[in-house]
């Protein structure tokens, strides 16, 4: 093989796919047998390969009933879509029935723990406010005193000043 | 006579007319659509069977494609619209398909899951069916633009305008794509 063999190499199968041939290449192909050859064995392949190659598509047909199977088929699709509307609308009902059921329900339920809790809350302050009558007895002469809270750095100890209950006391002390 | 009147009364009732003008057009929307089906089927299913070779497979696909295009029939009443849409959406899903066996075999196993007998008649010979399963398998090695391409070409009454409708690509390239695909499959095919 030539160097010009080497480069006629794609000319050759352009040649043989196209069926026509490079002014280049015809005078090469007259000196050179080899590739002369080369390309009458490439032309034979392209036409074996163009008879082969629609059958790696059509090699099958589709089934003598293909289209009614499709008539079949659309047909039930669209009857199953028409089911599946009514099936998806009982099922969006049913759904809508039940949330509002469960509404209503948490709501009464809602309403009765205020009722309870409210009715509690106001035997509790009822309780709160009560005063037994007999509280009245009960009152002692440092009642007053021992309710007061005394301030930081007061003590309990500390007498008031002035109480008005026993002043009396002191201006007969006084005396 | 009441009786008559009656009954014409209900003839030319609204609602009847409504329920017969529904009623014809359903029939007319089938009738339509059986004939789209006709002409398009076998065209669609070569579509479908050159990707994923296999008969099986091709005609699931076929009959999905025809599916889809009877829920959007309504817009797709034009006869070249209608091919042109059938086109793409039997080659998408032939992918997708091809893509899901993909994942669990091979592509040669899916061929002859297919039977290679199964693709010529009986007059061919020994060595044709050897030579057609190597042009598969060379098919199978090119380089994705160019085997998409090729298996679009190769189906029966597909233009190079239809294969670049699929494909998104202008008729020249296709034709250029097309013509280094075939120089591929020449020079490999030795």
């Amino acid at each position: 093989m030539t160097n010009d063999c080497s480069k006629s190499k794609d000319e050759l199968l352009e040649a043989a796919l196209t069926g026509k041939t490079a002014a280049g290449l015809e005078g090469h192909l007259r000196n050179c047998p080899r590739c002369a050859q080369e390309l009458a064995a490439l032309r034979a392949r392209r036409e074996r390969m163009d008879a082969l190659l629609p059958l790696v598509a059509q090699g099958a047909e589709p089934p003598p009933d293909f289209r009614a199977r499709v008539m079949a088929a659309a047909e039930s699709a669209g009857a199953g879509k028409r089911g599946r509307f009514w099936g998806a609308a009982a099922l969006v009902g049913a759904t809508a029935a039940v949330a509002a059921g469960l509404v209503i329900g948490f709501a009464q339920r809602r309403k009765e723990v205020r009722t309870a809790r409210e009715t509690e809350l106001a035997a509790a302050e009822k309780l709160a406010a009560w005063r037994a009558p007999s509280d009245v007895l009960l009152k002692t002469p440092g009642r007053e005193f021992l309710q007061r809270v005394p301030k930081l750095g007061d003590s309990y100890l500390h007498l008031p000043a002035q109480t008005p209950g026993r002043q009396p006391e002191r201006a007969m002390e006084e005396d | 006579m009441s009786e008559l009147t009656g009954g014409r009364a209900a003839l030319e009732s609204p609602a009847w007319a409504e329920a017969l003008m529904a009623r014809t057009e359903a029939d007319e929307r089938e009738a339509g659509f059986g004939a789209r089906v006709a002409q398009n089927q076998r065209r669609v299913f070569h579509i479908a069977f050159g990707v994923l070779g296999n008969p099986a497979d091709a005609e699931e696909v076929a009959q999905e494609a025809f599916l889809r295009a009877y829920q959007k029939f309504e817009s797709l009443r034009e006869a070249q619209k209608f091919r042109a849409w059938i086109n793409r959406i039997a080659f998408r899903l032939a992918l997708n398909r091809q893509r899901g066996m993909r994942r669990r075999l091979t592509r040669e196993s899916a061929w002859h899951a297919a039977g290679g007998s199964e693709t010529l008649d009986g007059t061919r010979s020994a060595d044709d069916r050897i030579l057609l399963e190597r042009l598969r398998q060379e098919i199978e090695a090119l380089p994705e633009k160019l085997r998409r391409v090729l298996q679009l070409s190769i189906v029966e009454d597909m233009e190079a305008a239809d294969v670049g409708a699929i494909l998104g690509i202008p008729e020249g390239t296709v034709r250029s794509r097309l013509h280094t695909a075939r120089k591929l499959l020449l020079e490999a095919m030795k």
